[in-house]
């Protein structure tokens, strides 16, 4: 954790001032604002996989792959359709944000009914369900996108991959605000989690109210992707690396310990992809394509790993 | 005392449990046989509020359990389940301390973690208080699952064949206990048991059920006979009495098993 700490510091320091010329009235404000939205949206992602995780009982399953961010995508897809290019203006970001926000605990609600109140599932369905649904909520946004005028595309484009370029300092700190009220809110299940952890039946006989938490988790959860999505864009399979990379570096599996992991994990990854887009690979690829391509590549071989164990 | 009346439990339209009847008397170790698939799960994950009956009531010293809180019942009831599992990397000592959640709601105190010592000394848990709940021995686990419900320090505990894994000597151990917790600490045990010699041996009553129903009821010496066990099993058997205690025989039988 300290090492995690130290190293996120030191790639902080180096993304903000190496190659700046220490030019404080607009290159070094830019990138502090780049640097708070990556621990936004890295603290967003890192508790919102693991605690789905945990309430799932299941570590390859984030709210990425149950489709979360394909709903917020087919959104904002309907909003450029309906109201056009203005739909930025006319909703505000406020709106918008908002709008995101209702959307996914809307979905919460689905996935609620679907996965925590039916039978209990084996591991393997629930994916197979949330990659049905991704793909065919993403099938619907192309579908729409096609409907929409070439201007209108490049701002839904703009949308669909992970980028800390069009982070607006005021949206930044709305973001910040909920993120704030989501810990706050959630800081009292901290202990809650570690027990939920070990199941329903553990968890009630031990004097846990399961259905109200996982209610009140699913909703904080719906909100945190809400911030991450509309301030980063999709991080699709992050969510698994980062939640099971934690599990991996802790020493103890409590929630305590692998949630501030996670989202220092979730960070580091960010700064990392930022700075090898910027010195290594010249612009010449994107953050985005970056994470997704690392992600992807160690989701399949963990599905892998997961048939041969299942 | 937890007594249940006209309790139904069933999945859809196929009945699991139906018109069971039952009392459990308090500071007193009940065992609940019966062969598989009889409902004796079911019924004590319905005492443990676990899973909702269809029909039916079952009170807790006259209170209805459905009308206390969660939070309430798991300071009065601990339930151990039939195969406790536990998917995450834990310490027993930290799987024992979970136990003290429903005092403690995660803010432990020197009282917490006396119980919890206890209850690790109780079970002769202390060599493995360190040790991984994924890296020890089923039967381990199962002995730790158990300090966990023991350190709830609740009235009643719930226990879905605690002896499951369990060699003789860890058998006897836990039996042990158990009767330690009824005559000393005049806690209420109603324990699932396969085995029907120490259910003989080590309760003060025994609820026999077969096909979702209750069979018989008594004290042991009332259930424990050759033509009640045998029908409740289909199986020729021999009880035997000795100086210390009674043994039933059921290892070699006439013909096939009816
Ligand atoms: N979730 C469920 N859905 C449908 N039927 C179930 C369910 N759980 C249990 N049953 C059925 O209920 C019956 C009683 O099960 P229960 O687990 O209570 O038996 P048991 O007496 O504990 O058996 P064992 O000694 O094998 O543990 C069985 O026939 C079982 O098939
Ligand atoms: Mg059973």
């Amino acid at each position: 954790m300290l090492v995690a700490l130290v190293g996120i510091a030191a790639l902080s320091i180096f993304f903000v001032f190496v190659g700046s010329g220490l030019d404080f009235a607009y290159i070094i404000p830019r990138r502090l604002t780049k640097l708070a939205a990556m621990i936004v949206g890295g603290i967003a992602v890192g508790l919102s996989s693991i605690v789905f995780q945990t309430i799932a009982g299941n570590r390859i399953l984030t709210p990425a792959v149950m489709g979360y961010e394909a709903v917020y995508l087919l959104l904002q897809a309907l909003l450029v359709l309906i109201l056009g290019t203005s739909s930025l203006m006319v909703l505000g970001d406020y709106g918008n944000f908002l709008a995101s926000i209702l959307m996914m605990v809307a979905y919460s609600l689905v996935i609620h009914h679907w996965l925590f109140k039916g039978p209990q599932l084996d591991a393997g369905q629930p994916l197979l369900v949330g990659l049905v649904l991704t793909m065919v909520i993403g099938t619907f946004t192309q579908f729409v996108q096609l409907r929409i005028s070439p201007g209108e595309f490049a701002i839904f484009q703009g949308f669909s991959l992970i980028s800390f370029d069009r982070v607006e300092p005021v949206q930044l700190l709305w973001s910040t605000g909920f993120v704030a009220v989501v810990c706050l809110a959630g800081s009292r299940s901290l202990a809650v989690l570690d027990l939920m952890a070990l199941g329903r039946d553990q968890a009630l006989s031990l004097g846990v109210d399961y259905q109200r938490h996982v209610r009140l988790l699913l909703g904080l959860i719906a909100v945190l992707v809400a911030v991450s999505t509309s301030l980063i864009g999709p991080t699709a399979f992050m969510g698994i690396f980062v939640a099971n990379l934690a599990y991996a570096c802790a020493r103890s599996e409590r929630h305590r310990v692998t949630l501030p992991l996670g989202c220092l994990i979730a960070i580091g990854m960010f700064l990392v992809a930022q700075l090898s887009v910027e010195h290594v690979f010249n612009y010449r690829t994107t953050v985005g394509i970056l994470i997704n391509l690392a992600c992807g590549a160690w989701f399949l071989a963990l599905t892998l790993r997961f048939r041969d164990i299942a | 005392m937890i007594k249940v009346t006209a309790l139904a439990k069933s999945y859809g339209n196929r009945p699991i449990l139906s018109d069971v009847r039952a009392e459990f008397s308090s500071g007193h170790l009940t065992s609940l046989i019966g062969p598989n698939g009889a409902g004796k799960s079911t019924l004590l994950m319905l005492i443990a509020r676990l899973l909702a009956p269809t029909s039916g009531i079952i009170t807790i010293d006259g209170t209805d359990i459905a009308s206390l809180a969660v939070g309430d019942y798991a300071k009065r009831v601990a339930t151990l389940r039939q195969r406790p599992d536990c998917n995450m990397r834990l310490s027993v000592e930290e799987l024992v301390t979970f136990g003290r959640f429903p005092h403690s709601r995660g803010r432990l105190t020197a009282e917490d973690r006396g119980a919890v010592n206890e209850a690790i000394a109780f079970l002769s848990l202390e060599p493995l208080r360190n040790a991984l709940i994924d890296e020890i021995s089923g039967g381990q686990r199962q002995m730790a699952f158990l300090a966990m419900t023991i350190a709830q320090e609740t009235q009643c505990l719930l226990l879905d064949e605690p002896l499951n894994n369990l060699d003789m000597k860890h058998a006897v151990q836990i039996m042990q206990a158990l009767r330690t917790l009824c005559d000393e600490l005049g806690r209420t045990v109603i324990a699932v048991i396969h085995d029907i010699n120490f259910a003989a041996n080590y309760s003060d009553h025994i609820v026999a059920m077969k096909d979702g129903a209750v069979h018989a009821a008594g004290s042991v010496s009332e259930v424990v006979t050759e033509s009640g066990l045998g029908e409740l099993y289909g199986l020729d058997l021999e009880i035997v009495e000795r100086q210390q205690g009674c043994l039933c025989n059921y290892f070699t039988q006439k013909g096939k098993t009816r």
